[in-house]
């Protein structure tokens, strides 16, 4: 029997997993997985001191970002405190991103009562991309699983899927309506939200449609009339309700935006938090991300129509759906000064399939209701909205991150995205991490930005 | 499926910065933010009463002799662009010289230093390179202020920030080449490494270290009396530390006290200083 971790671990560091007295806790759980049957099978094991202790594993990938040039190599390393030998099997599965078989190998493994072993695995000849293993352990009193993900050379991953030839009109046309719609910027200072010396505006605008979308602009508390801020506008995660963001910092403005249908932005596009990725999917000219992604230029509409703000100095980021906004915006919109992305979802669309399980099931669900739509259709119109086609004209300095246990941006495809930007470009991978990323990004992405907007 | 809580946690962290981490410390060697004036006014002093000879012995100055000089400074340094900032700055000195009767005082301003610096790069974000271009223009005819040549430096600067016992720290390495033009106009050589520790989170008080000296060769041997620090040919090093105190965020002050450690036909000299140091954004 395998007992199968996720090995989700947060951080990047060897995983490291205990179990006492195990085989007697699988017994009790395949019996009946009762509280007080497990404590009786353990009390009675723990009168037998043979089966007292513990196997204990670590993985190490010898990449710090679990990305090598050819060969892959780690070690497994396994610790025996029971006072008797573990015999049996140590082994690994590699797969595809679709889990598809690519190669596997063993080896049998004797541990001395009270003893350790290492064994180094090397995964040769394989072809650009990513990979799924599994690490395996069946000895006497223990069986296991450890999943990583690591990566061939990935800086060579393209997609076979082409940009649509009018994407670039799709959304020349998309800028045009919008430019058509009058901002008629409302800003409200909110005094009862300020707090660490900072200044906290409501802001209200139409985007397109005219649409009303709101968001919070703060900004640091200043006499000085010549005063300008920097810029972060923040791009919001998938049906996340923005709040004003506050702190002790003299030099930047941020500007939040809840995007229509999220948060104080739902006066017309309410749905069900699952509906929200396919509405109006049907239509790729309407389709709410079309909307979505108006209203993010609307907010760097709004950036320039602010005196006290740097037109020059824009940090656009966002994870997830941000990431993804923050992709689009920047492809977009050449006003972007820099950007980042962090797990960018929508990412080389066509290559989910088999990959990851949401938004996909979600669309397929949608179909099913909509008579005379087909899941290629929907397909089709994703293209228009795939982030591995708004990276093409990005012009501005980007940071991207990831995480290769992502369930829904796989690495294959945020590769993808990352190695279409033409422009400079950095990414922070986390071998360990699954949708997010570490504090280091974070603390990168600050100092990045204090360089470039010269906030020495 | 549904995107699980967790995701959302994340999105609404990830949408921000860490924006309010801190930026780095204040030291020589830093690039300026464009807009930005330093001013800094400092008095300094120096004492010596006796000398390191040519062999590097201390020496007693002859007659119970004493060599003290104030030097009352006005250092400016102004960020042009992201790459380039101005510094300026001119000293007024009140050096004196006693023994048992006699007594010698000579005062006026000193030698008018105008710099351009340039940031040249940077190591991930957190250390970071500038090269630094100074005139020397002597403002005096007296020759016991300074050695009344123009001269020139090239001063390369290494400076980052980090974290020691959960404190903010910083670092700065210098190292000078200068070159006095003249017949006899020293070439020197000048280094410092400092290392300072932010006590508390907002920059408020602050400790450092520093090692530096200084390399001089010429042509002329002479040992100055009236002047030790005005001698041609000579070498020191020193060790100094500073308390700084920020009294908001554009006013601080720095007080340092140092001492010779090792010196070759140079006073032995005992150094301190204080420096207010305002800056102005004008971006």
């Amino acid at each position: 029997m395998n007992l199968q971790k996720s090995g989700l671990n947060k951080f990047d560091k060897p995983e490291v997993k205990t179990f006492k007295n195990l085989k007697t806790f699988i017994i009790g759980i395949a019996l009946l997985a009762s509280h007080h049957t497990m404590l009786a099978q353990s009390k009675v094991k723990s009168t037998d001191e043979d089966a007292q202790g513990e196997i204990t594993t670590a993985l190490i990938t010898h990449s710090s970002d679990g990305i090598f040039s050819s060969t892959a190599s780690f070690t497994f390393e396994v610790k025996n405190t029971y006072r008797k030998v573990e015999t049996g099997k140590v082994s690994y599965l590699v797969t595809d991103q679709r889990n598809k078989k690519i190669t596997s190998d063993s080896v049998m493994v004797k541990i001395g009562a009270r003893g350790s072993d290492s064994y180094r695995f090397s995964v040769p000849k394989l072809a650009t991309g990513f990979y799924k293993i599994n690490f395996m352990i069946n000895v006497n009193d223990y069986d296991d699983t450890t999943k990583r993900d690591f990566g061939i050379r990935p800086s060579e991953i393209t997609s076979s899927y082409p940009r649509p030839t009018d994407f670039d009109s799709f959304w020349q046309t998309a800028k045009d309506e919008l430019a058509k719609v009058k901002p008629e910027y409302k800003i409200t200072e909110k005094p009862e939200l300020e707090k660490l010396n900072r200044r906290v505006y409501q802001v209200e605008m139409k985007s397109l449609g005219n649409i009303i979308i709101r968001g919070w602009l703060t900004e640091p508390a200043t006499k000085s009339k010549n005063k300008k801020f920097p810029v972060l506008l923040g791009l919001p995660g998938y049906q996340v309700t923005i709040a004003p963001i506050m702190g002790e910092d003299d030099d930047l403005a941020i500007f939040t935006v809840d995007t229509r249908g999220q948060g104080l932005s739902k006066d017309v596009i309410d749905t069900r938090r699952d509906d929200f990725i396919v509405y109006n999917l049907e239509d790729k000219n309407k389709y709410v991300m079309r909307g979505v992604i108006m209203d993010c230029i609307r907010s760097i509409d709004f950036i320039f129509s602010r005196p006290e703000l740097r037109h020059d100095n824009i940090l656009v980021s966002g994870g997830s759906m941000g990431g993804f906004l923050t992709i689009a915006t920047a492809g977009l919109d050449k006003r972007v000064t820099i950007c980042s992305a962090q797990n960018p979802i929508m990412s080389d669309i066509y290559n989910l399939e088999g990959e990851v399980e949401w938004p996909l099931n979600t669309i397929k669900k949608f179909v099913k209701v909509k008579p005379g739509l087909t899941y290629k259709k929907v397909l089709d119109n994703l293209q228009y909205y795939d982030c591995k086609n708004f990276a093409t004209t990005i012009k501005c300095s980007t940071l991207v991150g990831i995480g290769l246990l992502d369930p829904y941006v796989p690495p294959n495809n945020a590769f993808v995205v990352y190695n279409n930007i033409p422009a400079k470009k950095k990414i922070m991978v986390f071998k360990n991490l699954a949708h997010e990323v570490d504090v280091k990004y974070k603390q990168y992405e600050a100092l990045w930005m204090n360089d470039t907007f010269a906030l020495f | 499926m549904t995107l699980k809580k967790p995701s959302s946690k994340f999105i609404v962290i990830a949408a921000l910065l860490i924006v309010f981490s801190s930026k780095i410390a204040f030291g020589g060697g830093f690039p300026l933010r464009p807009g930005r004036l330093i001013i800094s006014s400092s008095v300094s002093y120096f004492f010596a009463n006796s000398k390191w000879d040519t062999a590097g012995y201390k020496v007693a100055f002859p007659n119970n002799g004493k060599f003290s000089s104030y030097s009352y400074a006005l250092y400016a340094e102004y960020g042009i662009s992201r790459r380039f900032s101005l510094v300026a700055s001119v000293p007024y000195l009140v050096n004196t010289y006693s023994e048992t009767n006699y007594l010698s005082v000579n005062s006026g301003v000193g030698d008018l230093e105008t710099g351009i610096r340039y940031y040249i790069g940077n190591i991930n974000f957190r250390s970071y390179f500038t090269i630094q271009a100074t005139v020397i223009s002597p403002l005096y005819t007296n020759l016991n202020l300074g050695y009344g040549l123009t001269g020139g430096e090239i001063k390369l600067s290494y400076g980052g920030g980090g974290h020691l016992f959960g404190c903010n720290s910083y670092y700065v390495i210098e190292n000078a080449v200068r070159q006095y033009f003249g017949s006899s106009g020293p070439l020197q050589y000048r280094y410092n490494a400092s290392y300072g520790l932010s006590l508390d989170k907002k920059f408020r008080n602050q400790i450092s270290v520093a090692f530096s000296g200084f390399y001089s060769t010429s042509n002329n041997k002479q040992f100055n009396i009236l002047n030790p620090i005005n001698n041609k040919d000579f070498a020191f090093n020193q060790l100094s530390a500073s308390y700084g105190h920020a009294f908001g965020k554009n006013l601080s002050l720095i007080l340092t006290g140092g001492h010779f450690i090792t010196g070759r036909n140079t006073g032995d000299g005992l150094t301190a200083s204080g420096a207010l140091i305002y800056r102005i954004d004008y971006r």
